[in-house]
């Protein structure tokens, strides 16, 4: 049975962070939502110190806490494993957020149009861009996918709702790879079933050891990670804090 | 005989159907604290919940949950203590507290009704929540144990219980001219005081009363579970979450009975029906409790003080000694205090009935700071993967509508007062 899954690699990884904008992009997801977030750290002090970076998408977990917690059966598993929300049935109680250690999820806490990066009604906009949608009216992202007919992509980032990585669902329901692993300018992003020991991430871990983010906690994420591990001690280098 | 005065007298007893000006300024007050709570959350369900102090947990650095849930909880735990004191009062054959059976229930209606909205404006689609709760249930969900079990079954329970043991007293007061008495009359449902039907009503209110004490223990309990399952949070996994919200519960139904039959002897003029014997009761009752609850988080600081997980130490810091210190100590000395003057008042040779007020509002107050600190301190600085600290400050618009869901609770509270006798009638009153 298919699982599609992600590899890591942080060997490769530079951390440029086309990742994240090539998801921003693909779903115009709001402002201050990173649902592919790379970690810039650091560990240690100078001159004895090391950079870092650690993507961080959805973990996709086989033992998912959020699908198990959520009361309407909004977050759940496809049949491919990838886990999504059901933006059109989610009632917004934001339990998938608290239960996830992984703080991958991003709820919804404004109107769409007010967590744009532009005011899509300025007329200067409007005349850049040349009549498209608006983002959050995108019908693509608003459709339902696969054979059980919901709406777990993107959609319209309605007020109210939980959101997270899809693993860009509508792009892989089409045979695509997610954007961010389509962007990654180092192939350090690696997807496809981990079940197929000819897929490309199956053979991107076949010769190397390949480990899981908080594996104590036996969620059994289907991102798996090669190259050294963060350091426990290691530090945000920019520390973000971003809030819309 | 403060009771047969009552009811020689043409008036309707404890107040109901007088409508004095002090009721009507204090139900004012609370009636335009209700419209600022209401004017919150209308901003709140235009502007989404933007115009909270809740965000993300992770890059956004904040808590998605916060004052809303941490006063669920403190108001579903009122709420299932006083359901607890009603089953063990009717259980146990405790009669000192016979007089304070309706006015326990109607604390626990009042505290599930609005621990219920606390729920619903910490939603972001409320109206869809409604329909997709019963719709797409998911009972392995401990949030749907608090929707059904925890509000609805004990609701349903505690207004069961409410109306059967009130038939009496509902019909002894519609024999009496008034313009509630069609209500009474609607209240009594046609009981009659045969010996046959005191005998099925003893019988019903036993067995209801042991399902109470069932509904309130795993109600309690399944809020406990919304948090002590959970392993993605540093500081909320643990076997000692369901109990302790049990034990907290009954502490906290106990310190709310307290403080309302105290207002009520004083309001009411009822020095008989609430004597001190009823507060000793209450006030053995609440250092039982207090006692118990501090050993748990006694036992709760040191096991998770020899964590392995660098998180749950994180949060533990933060408790004690960091940004929380302030709230965690506070909260910790009102326990402590608490459970002092009950202590006190235990052994003192002469018994003052405001040493045990005085005890139940530190109780009660600690009991609210501690829900905070469940609530908020694992969701901002419980960070497993190197995200910074996070912060959270609730907003106007918070305190607004927390403020209208308290004056909801009072008002049901004081019309209820108005319209049923608060206090239970003497059983040696006038036969039905």
């Amino acid at each position: 049975m298919t699982r599609l899954g992600m590899v890591i690699d942080l060997e490769k990884c530079v951390g440029c962070r086309a990742c994240m904008v090539a998801c921003k992009v693909e779903n115009n997801t709001p402002e201050s939502a990173f649902w592919m977030y790379v970690f810039r750290l650091e560990d240690g002090e100078y001159p004895e110190s090391r950079v870092s970076f650690l993507p961080r998408p959805c973990q996709h977990c086989d033992n998912a806490p959020c699908v198990k917690v959520c009361p309407v059966g909004a977050r759940y598993t496809r049949d491919h494993g990838i886990v999504v929300t059901d933006w059109d049935r989610c009632i917004g109680c934001r339990y998938c957020e608290v239960a996830c250690p992984y703080g991958v999820n991003y709820f919804n806490y404004k109107k769409p149009k007010e967590l744009q990066y532009l005011n899509w009604e300025n007329p200067d906009v409007e005349v850049h861009s040349q009549g498209e949608v608006p983002p959050y009216k995108n019908p693509v992202l608003a459709g339902k996918f696969g054979p059980e007919q919901r709406k777990v992509a993107g959609g319209g980032h309605t007020k109210g709702v939980m959101e997270k990585c899809t693993f860009c669902v509508h792009r892989v329901d089409s045979g695509l790879d997610p954007a961010c692993v389509v962007n990654c300018p180092v192939g350090a992003l690696i997807f496809g079933d981990l079940e197929d020991p000819e897929s490309p991430a199956s053979r991107a871990i076949a010769d190397k050891p390949a480990y899981r983010l908080l594996e104590e906690r036996d969620t059994r994420p289907k991102v798996r990670y090669i190259g050294a591990p963060v350091s426990s001690t290691a530090r945000e280098i920019e520390r973000p804090k971003v809030r819309n | 005989m403060a009771t047969s005065t009552q009811t020689q007298s043409p008036l309707l007893p404890y107040g109901v159907g007088r409508f004095g000006a002090g009721w009507g300024v204090v139900f004012l007050l609370f009636l335009v604290l209700l419209a600022v709570g209401l004017y919150g959350y209308s901003r709140q369900l235009i502007e989404g919940e933007g115009v909270t102090g809740l965000r993300d947990v992770g890059t956004m650095g904040g808590a998605p949950w916060g004052l809303y849930i941490a006063f669920e909880l403190w108001f579903v735990g009122i709420g299932f203590g006083a359901m607890m004191l009603v089953a063990a009062a009717r259980l146990a054959h405790i009669d000192l507290l016979k007089p304070l059976v309706r006015t326990m229930c109607v604390i626990a209606l009042a505290t599930l009704f609005i621990g219920g909205w606390s729920i619903i404006v910490d939603l972001g689609q409320p109206v869809r929540a409604v329909v997709n709760i019963i719709k797409y249930a998911r009972p392995m969900s401990p949030f749907f144990g608090t929707f059904t079990i925890g509000l609805v079954a004990a609701f349903a329970a505690t207004l069961v219980y409410l109306f059967l043991d009130g038939r009496r007293d509902a019909a002894i007061l519609a024999r009496r001219p008034s313009r509630w008495s069609w209500l009474h009359r609607l209240a009594a449902s046609g009981y009659t005081d045969t010996e046959v039907e005191k005998h099925r009503r003893r019988r019903s209110s036993a067995l209801l009363a042991g399902a109470l004490l069932v509904v309130a223990i795993v109600a309690a309990s399944t809020s406990g579970f919304v948090f002590g399952i959970q392993q993605g949070r540093p500081g909320w996994f643990g076997a000692l979450q369901a109990p302790g919200f049990v034990v907290l519960a009954m502490l906290t139904g106990t310190a709310a009975t307290v403080i309302v039959a105290a207002s009520l002897r004083s309001g009411l003029g009822e020095k008989e029906a609430l004597g001190s014997r009823v507060f000793t009761l209450l006030n053995t009752v609440m250092l039982v409790a207090s006692l118990v609850y501090i050993y748990f988080i006694v036992v709760e600081i040191i096991t998770s003080s020899y964590s392995s997980s660098l998180a749950d130490q994180r949060v533990t810091d933060a408790l004690l000694t960091g940004e929380y210190a302030w709230m965690f100590w506070l909260s910790a000395a009102l326990f402590i205090v608490g459970a002092a003057l009950s202590i006190f008042r235990a052994t003192a040779s002469r018994s003052s009935i405001w040493l045990v007020v005085v005890a139940a509002i530190a109780i009660i107050i600690g009991a609210l700071l501690k829900r905070y600190l469940l609530v908020v301190p694992p969701l901002t600085t419980g960070r497993l993967l190197p995200y910074a600290d996070g912060s959270y400050s609730p907003t106007w618009v918070e305190y607004a509508v927390v403020g209208g869901l308290i004056s909801l609770g009072v008002l049901f509270f004081m019309i209820f007062m108005k319209l049923f006798p608060i206090l239970g009638l003497n059983d040696r009153e006038e036969n039905v």
